[in-house]
């Protein structure tokens, strides 16, 4: 399992592992999907979205590191979600610079045949770490429901 | 994730209170103090909400101690349950995670003339039609839309605004903690994408353990309380817990962003990056407060618009309006906030900083921030417990400022994670059993009452006793619920 859920009293929280950079990112989005709708499987892929996230936004402190990144790409997502009303399925990351590329297909979130299953209000710093390991890489991360 | 090794530095003070020594960690400015009874810590073992109590001791500018009420569990940044007043005079700081991204999560309790006996035949059409009216759940929008100007307005303004639209009446203003407004918000530091993801939220419920609650008052504890309160024994309430929903996510996500680095900038060392903060008279701990407080009057009026939908479903299965079914707050709480409020430190006056996250505030008699109607016996504290068994009305207790900064508990808290809860659930049917227990429940998503399942929350008349005993908040009335909508 390149994921799974990891115990936290309040929220939920998530153990990711992948061979590579990209893959953990590509693997979180999945992990972040699979809390919010039921079924994953239920969801086609009718529509493609892109992400293009500079490491360095407007408000950035100092050079974002990876736990940044995978920070914002999942919250990218999340608004994504909330805002355009979509479910996404599938991921292709590219990280370029400090910052990433990506493309997401998915399709509107349609109530007769997604079950959903938590709003995800937001993804928390706390315990945030990405880190890298004899077989690649890993993640852990704590989110708000 | 580390367990905590702090259980074993916990010293007993009484049978409600428990120190963690700032002696047991060399980062910690002030003691750690955990409202509790024997049994509460035994059952927190070595959770990792200890950690996050010492965590918040290394605050610069904290006063007294670090506190956690009796529902204390592991949360993000503060635990769950945690209180910390900071002082601006003393470098003291302001900390997004000790408010959490739901800003102004509270709760509202509506009382009415019915009383039990009035549901029958008609309980489940009114939670049907709470279900299908009220919105809950997963991305769904409501049926107010706020356009940018009015969204700054009402965000400025907080419940005031609905009142001038018709949409919540003088009790309402009055009745709310800060009469729902909470001066000197600067709406214009909230984002764009705060605003947007705000614009058609307000009057939804949300998911996780948000609800709408239908509850019956079957024990009056203080009777002259409950009386002051309009509660009796046998009446019909309703209780309404939520808070800022994408919008004030958006906001604290915002300034988490905005605060990354400030910290060592003002040469603050953290030991969990969710305490992310700033000086309070910096001008990033300014504009967190200004924001912060702006999301707090997005949801003050979210829970009047979701209050506003429920008087409207009351009306049509009882076809009466809702003003003929008494259907009236009685009070609405902030438990996730950032106040400035005077308090006395060592027998001095001070304007502090006091951050409640998943705690509530709980002035007792006389406080000049009591609304009028409730001044001469306390501030209603409700604590919602679990949808199987019941939740408290309480009333801000004696010892409350001298102790906790005028501070309670927010709910039973977990006992069990959502994973455990699951595997709990597995091969169970939590819909029949409280159907069984007379609970008539609905929601959006069958994981969504597994996880929230009475027993993965802690036995809420012993978190209430613990309050009680240590003067906090006392016993007014026990509401035992009958039908409940969650997302």
């Amino acid at each position: 399992m390149p994921w799974q859920l990891v115990d936290h009293t309040a929220d939920v929280g998530l153990l990711i592992e992948a061979p590579t950079r990209e893959a953990l990112l590509e693997e979180a989005a999945q992990a972040l999907m699979a809390l919010i709708v039921e079924d994953p499987a239920s969801v086609e892929e009718r529509e493609t979205l892109d992400f293009e996230l500079a490491a360095d936004g407007p408000a950035a402190g100092p050079a974002a590191d990876p736990a940044d990144l995978l920070f914002d790409w999942l919250q990218t997502l999340l608004v994504a979600v909330e805002l355009r009303r979509v479910l996404l399925t599938r991921f292709q990351v590219r990280l370029e610079g400090r910052g990433l590329r990506a493309s997401a297909s998915g399709e509107r979130i349609d109530p007769a045949r997604h079950r959903l299953a938590h709003e995800v209000k937001a993804i928390t710093y706390h315990g945030l770490a990405v880190r890298a390991t004899r077989d690649g890489w890993q993640a852990e991360v704590i989110v708000d429901i | 994730m580390q367990r905590s090794e702090l259980h074993r530095r916990l010293e007993r003070i009484d049978d409600v209170r428990w120190r963690i020594p700032r002696s047991a960690r060399d980062d910690m400015r002030v003691d750690g103090l955990v409202y509790a009874d024997d049994a509460l810590i035994a059952a927190l073992g070595d959770d990792p909400a200890l950690d996050q109590v010492a965590n918040v001791a290394t605050l610069p500018g904290i006063q007294g101690e670090s506190l956690a009420m009796p529902d204390i569990h592991w949360g993000y940044g503060f635990c769950i349950g945690g209180v910390a007043a900071t002082d601006p005079a003393d470098g003291g700081v302001i900390s997004p995670g000790g408010v959490g991204y739901d800003i102004n999560c509270g709760v509202r309790l509506l009382r009415t003339e019915l009383d039990e006996g009035d549901l029958d035949g008609r309980l489940e059409r009114l939670i049907e039609a709470l279900l299908a009216h009220v919105p809950t759940g997963v991305g769904r929008s409501g049926p107010y839309h706020f356009e940018r100007r009015e969204l700054l307005a009402l965000m400025r303004e907080g419940v005031p605004f609905l009142r001038r639209r018709g949409l919540a009446d003088d009790d309402d203003v009055a009745h709310c903690e800060s009469g729902g407004c909470i001066e000197d918000a600067g709406p214009e530091l909230v984002s764009g994408l705060a605003l947007e993801r705000g614009a058609d939220q307000c009057g939804t419920v949300g998911s996780g353990n948000h609800f709408v609650e239908v509850q019956v008052v079957d024990r009056v504890a203080d009777a002259a309380v409950a009386a002051a309160f309009g509660l009796a024994l046998g009446q019909v309430c309703v209780l309404i817990h939520s808070g800022s929903r994408g919008l004030g996510y958006q906001v604290c996500d915002d300034a988490l962003r905005a605060l990354r680095g400030v910290p060592a900038r003002y040469g603050i060392e953290l030991p969990d990056r969710q305490l992310a903060c700033a000086p309070l008279d910096s001008e990033e701990g300014q504009a967190y407060l200004g924001s912060m407080r702006a999301a707090a009057n997005y949801a003050f009026c979210n829970r009047q618009l979701i209050a506003q939908q429920v008087r409207e479903v009351f009306e049509r299965v009882f076809e009466r309006p809702w003003q003929r079914l008494g259907l009236e707050l009685v009070y609405d709480v902030a438990h996730n906030i950032a106040k400035l409020e005077s308090h006395q430190v060592d027998g001095v006056e001070k304007l502090l900083c006091v951050h409640r996250k998943g705690a509530t505030r709980a002035f007792p008699a006389g406080h000049a921030e009591v609304p009028d109607a409730y001044r001469a016996v306390g501030q209603p504290v409700m604590v919602p417990g679990d949808m199987g068994r019941a939740s408290w009305v309480l009333v801000g207790g004696p010892e409350a400022m001298a102790r906790s900064f005028g501070s309670s508990c927010h709910g039973a808290g977990r006992a069990l994670s959502r994973k455990a809860a699951l595997k709990a659930a597995k091969g169970r049917d939590v819909r029949a059993e409280l159907a069984a227990r007379g609970v008539i429940a609905r929601a959006s998503s069958r994981r969504g009452l597994d996880e929230e399942q009475p027993d993965a929350y802690k036995d809420v008349d012993r978190v209430v006793d613990v309050v009680h005993r240590a003067g906090l908040s006392t016993r007014v009335a026990r509401l035992r619920p009958l039908g409940v909508i969650k997302g």
